[in-house]
C-alpha cells in the first residue's frame, strides 16, 4: 500500500455501512481487488465486483459491492488475507448506483457486451471480434491488437493477457459473450 | 475515386460496425472512413487491418481523420 493511501482509510470508529443497503469496498489496484474477490468467495461472502460510481472513479478502478451487516467480518479476513481496502464507502443515495457490470447492445449483425469501462464486440455470424475499446488503460491497445480479429473460441484470455482493471473488467465482459454466443 | 463511410458523430463501436458492413460488401478496392475521434481511428484502422485491408493512409480531416483503406 501506498503511503498516501493511509490517509484515505476510514477511521476504525465502527462500521462505515451501518444502516445502508450495501458498501463498496475501493482498492488500490487491480492486484488487490482480485485478490480480495479470491478470499471473499472462497469464504462464501455474497459479493461482486462492480464498475464503480462516478464519485469514486479513478482511472481503471472497480470495487467490491458487499452487504454492510457483514463488514466487520469481511474487514477482518481482508486485513487477515493481508489485502485491505483503501477505503469502505456506505451506499444510500441513488447517485450512488454502481454502473451495471454488463450492458448488452445488439446492433443487428454484432453484439456488444460492454463489462464495467470495456466494450467487446462481436460478429455474431462468424463469432469474430470485431472491436475492443473503453477503458483508458495503458494496456488497452494490447489487448485489442491481441484479440480483434481473433474468433471468440480462439481468442487469449484478457484476464491473463491483460495486466490492468480494464483488463480485469474485459474478461468480464468476454466471459459474459462466452456465455451468450458460444453455448 | 474511393467510397466514403461517414462514421463522424457516432460512438464506439459504431464506426468499426460501419467499415464491417462497408468491407464486408466491397470485397475490394479502395474505402475512405471519416471519423472524429482517436480511438475511433485506431479501433478502424485495426479492424480493417484484422480483415486483411490494408491502411493507406490517414490525414487530418476537419476536426478529425479521414482514414483510407484498400484491398487488392
Amino acid at each position: 500500500m501506498s503511503p498516501f493511501g493511509l490517509f484515505k482509510k476510514r477511521r476504525d470508529d465502527g462500521p462505515a455501512t451501518q444502516g445502508v443497503d450495501r458498501g463498496f469496498l475501493v482498492f488500490e489496484n487491480t492486484s488487490e481487488v482480485i485478490r480480495a474477490e479470491q478470499v471473499l468467495k472462497t469464504e462464501g461472502w455474497q459479493i461482486r465486483v462492480m464498475g464503480p460510481p462516478p464519485e469514486i472513479q479513478s482511472g481503471c478502478d472497480l470495487v467490491i459491492e458487499f452487504p454492510p451487516i457483514e463488514e466487520l467480518n469481511i474487514l477482518r479476513a481482508l486485513r487477515e488475507a493481508g489485502t485491505e481496502p483503501l477505503q469502505v464507502v456506505p451506499v444510500s443515495s441513488p447517485l450512488l448506483q454502481p454502473v451495471d457490470l454488463f450492458h448488452v447492445r445488439d446492433f443487428g449483425q454484432h453484439l456488444m457486451v460492454r463489462g464495467a469501462n470495456m466494450k467487446m464486440t462481436v460478429d455474431k455470424a462468424t463469432l469474430t471480434i470485431v472491436n475492443i475499446s473503453g477503458g483508458g488503460c495503458p494496456d488497452v491497445p494490447y489487448l485489442a491488437q491481441a484479440m480483434v480479429g481473433k474468433h471468440l473460441a480462439q481468442a487469449p484470455s484478457p484476464g491473463k493477457i491483460g495486466h490492468t482493471l480494464c483488463g480485469y473488467a474485459l474478461q468480464l465482459a468476454f466471459e459474459e459473450m462466452g456465455r451468450r454466443c458460444l453455448r | 475515386m474511393s467510397d466514403i463511410v461517414d462514421a463522424r458523430g457516432l460512438s464506439c463501436p459504431q464506426p468499426v460496425l460501419l467499415t464491417m458492413e462497408k468491407i464486408k460488401k466491397q470485397t475490394k478496392g479502395e474505402v475512405a472512413i471519416l471519423v472524429d475521434t482517436d480511438t475511433s481511428k485506431e479501433n478502424v484502422s485495426r479492424a480493417a487491418m484484422s480483415q486483411g485491408w490494408k491502411v493507406k493512409g490517414v490525414k487530418p480531416d476537419g476536426t478529425g481523420y479521414k482514414i483510407t483503406i484498400a484491398k487488392k
